[in-house]
């Protein structure tokens, strides 16, 4: 039987970067995954990331799965792909039996086989939560996750209309990929009576004009044999359908996202110690500073320990990493304990501002109850702050300036900085903590358009009002290409027409990475107001 | 959640039997599948255990931190009888 110093079981980016980190501070390191791509949920992402540099921010998310394979096979990780852990135990003396069933030609076919490991670290992600209405049973109701497979992964097209359910990012992001898919989607509800995720990702899809109905749900499906249409109503305070406010869309596809919950069976089956946390997807595995859990040897890392996001997961996996490593012994410890506190700022960073404030209290509540520390307060479910009410300075632009000029519209505190780091002028600040707002320097800001295409949020834009007409640059991706010199209907931030407009320069380069800054001219009167462009219907 | 809509997909059961187990004295996800096969399909529960949850909570007036999730048992992944019979 193999026996290594410590299996990761889980290739996302939280046990790609717990399998990375371990063997570069000297450990033996297997990781297995029952997927034949690498990187989890990222292999299904085609979206440019949040985070900063550390988290390859910008960076499309399938793309950041393979950097993370290379990263662990470079690091001398055995990766064992197309392998399902289906179970675990411990050992005779403190280490760790995995159960593994998988394998391909090479091995013989599939087939079950133990591994042993001094240390095992649990990196399963989370799963996807149901939403059980009359009909749901129908084709056509699917989750998220399958919907993403099927479009940015096999390129299928789930249906020609669709209605999402859900505003969190995953439900903003899926719709985005959608429409970009040639998918109409109908409308996206959110049961809440506020949005879930971030603004702008919410502002990319409202762009498109697709209406995001609050405080609504879908009540039923229905439909000869698949669904056709959908029933959504309107919800009272106590979240009881409002009788008479029932609305039907013909859609085929009914697209479910209404959240995640931590995939905990192996852990479960090992013992460990759990607490219901609802602002971290549920019942959650409790964990020390290092990760550990409260089964000696077993650390967890990502989302299985807490749903977060991508950028957490590869931090949290970092230290699990090194906390293992260290743990047996392996790397230099000063470096170490350097390495762990540097992790743990960016971690309390990536919780910062309001979006963070709540998972960022789970977490000492999660840290703490293992520990045996009085539990804290339960948090103060802090909500996304409202938009501001004045937009008017970076609205306008500058009138008479005579060059182009960033517009930033960002307005909440979300863990990102791409847009300070590509600039090459040092115009824009965001400093620490990342959550913080970009801040631009009007007058060192020369309108290159760099931080337009970098934004993973799609949240600046170039207004030139130097000219007897304006400009308005915006990025795009959509197919088909944009074409100069073609009259194109210039939208406003809610996906609005405005009016006509022409499209006088399209620019994609391979430092862009399938962004597209697209230039409209426009009238001055309307340089605040054209954010975007509507699709040409394919 | 209706009574006739289905909760587990596997074996079909319905929302309303699980309501009639738990009136029936039920107070656990185990207790709830063994009696109505619900979560002991080919998935294992996988997604309508968060169904069979939510239900328990609602008829209980339990908080949803008191519906402990199911016990977890290997194989937590569908693996052919024959695959862990020649385990290595």
């Amino acid at each position: 039987m193999t026996m290594a110093d410590v299996i990761v079981i889980g290739g996302g980016p939280a046990g790609l970067s717990a399998a990375t980190t371990a063997a570069a501070h000297g450990a033996r390191v297997i990781l297995v995954d029952e997927q034949a791509i690498p990187g989890g949920q990222l292999s299904k992402q085609i979206h440019k990331f949040f985070g900063s540099r550390e988290h390859l921010a910008g960076t499309r998310g399938f793309a950041i799965g393979r950097r993370l394979l290379e990263d662990a096979l470079a690091a001398g990780v055995d990766v064992r792909l197309g392998r399902a852990a289906y179970a675990a135990y411990p050992g005779t003396g403190g280490e760790f039996e995995v159960a593994v069933y998988g394998g391909d030609a090479a091995t013989g076919g599939s087939r079950a086989a133990r591994l042993r490991g001094r240390r095992l670290i649990v990196a399963t992600g989370a799963s996807e939560n149901p939403l059980a209405f009359p009909g749901w049973t129908l084709p056509g109701v699917m989750g998220a996750g399958a919907v993403q497979t099927l479009v940015n992964v096999h390129r299928v097209r789930p249906g020609r209309r669709a209605l999402m359910v859900g505003s969190g990012n995953v439900g903003l992001i899926v719709t985005y990929q959608l429409l970009q898919a040639g998918v109409d989607v109908a409308a996206l509800v959110e049961a809440m009576p506020r949005i879930g995720g971030y603004l702008v990702h919410a502002g990319k899809v409202r762009r498109a004009g697709v209406p995001i109905l609050l405080g609504q749900t879908v009540l039923e499906a229905s439909g000869d044999g698949r669904v056709e249409r959908a029933v959504v109503a309107r919800l009272d305070e106590r979240g009881q359908a409002v009788l008479g406010s029932e609305r039907s869309f013909d859609v085929d596809t009914i697209c479910l996202a209404v959240g995640l919950s931590p995939w905990l069976e192996l852990l479960l089956i090992l013992g460990v110690r759990t607490a219901y946390i609802p602002a971290l997807g549920g019942h959650v595995p409790l964990h020390d500073r290092d990760l550990q859990t409260s089964v000696p040897g077993l650390y967890v890392a990502g989302d299985v320990a807490g749903v977060e996001e991508a950028s957490v997961a590869l931090e949290e996996g970092r230290l699990a990493g090194m906390a293992a490593a260290e743990s047996l012994g392996r790397g230099d410890r000063v470096a170490l304990a350097r390495a762990k506190l540097e992790v743990a700022a960016r971690l309390d960073g990536l919780r910062g501002g309001p979006f963070g404030a709540a998972r960022r209290e789970a977490k000492a509540r999660q840290v703490n109850e293992l520990s045996g520390a009085p539990p804290l307060s339960p948090a103060a479910a802090a909500g996304p702050e409202s938009v501001p009410a004045s937009r008017a300075d970076g609205r306008a632009g500058i009138p008479g300036r005579p060059r182009p000029v960033a517009v930033i519209e960002c307005y909440q505190q979300i863990p990102c900085n791409p847009c300070e780091t590509a600039c090459p002028r040092g115009a824009i600040t965001i400093g620490s903590p990342i959550t913080n707002l970009p801040k631009l320097d009007v007058d060192a800001c020369t309108g290159c358009g760099l931080c337009l295409t970098a934004c993973p949020g799609q949240a600046i834009f170039l207004v030139d009002r130097s000219g007897e007409t304006a400009t308005v640059t915006f990025p795009y991706e959509y197919l088909p290409a944009p074409e100069v010199g073609r009259r194109v209907t210039a939208v406003d931030a809610e996906g609005r027409p405005v009016g006509e407009a022409a499209v006088t320069s399209a620019r994609m380069t391979r430092k862009t990475n399938r962004t597209w800054a697209v230039t409209v001219t426009v009238p001055h009167a309307y340089a605040g107001v054209v954010r975007g462009m509507l699709r040409p219907r394919r | 959640m209706d009574d006739e809509v289905i909760v587990c997909r596997c074996e079909e059961v319905t929302a309303g039997e699980v309501r009639a187990a738990i009136r029936a004295g039920t107070r656990t996800i185990a207790a709830i599948k063994k009696r109505t096969r619900a979560g002991m399909g080919l998935c294992g529960g996988r997604t309508c255990a968060r169904l069979m949850a939510r239900l328990l909570a609602e008829e209980t007036g339990l908080p949803a931190a008191a519906v402990a999730p199911p016990r977890a048992r290997p194989p937590v992944r569908p693996v052919p009888a024959a695959a862990l019979a020649e385990e290595d």
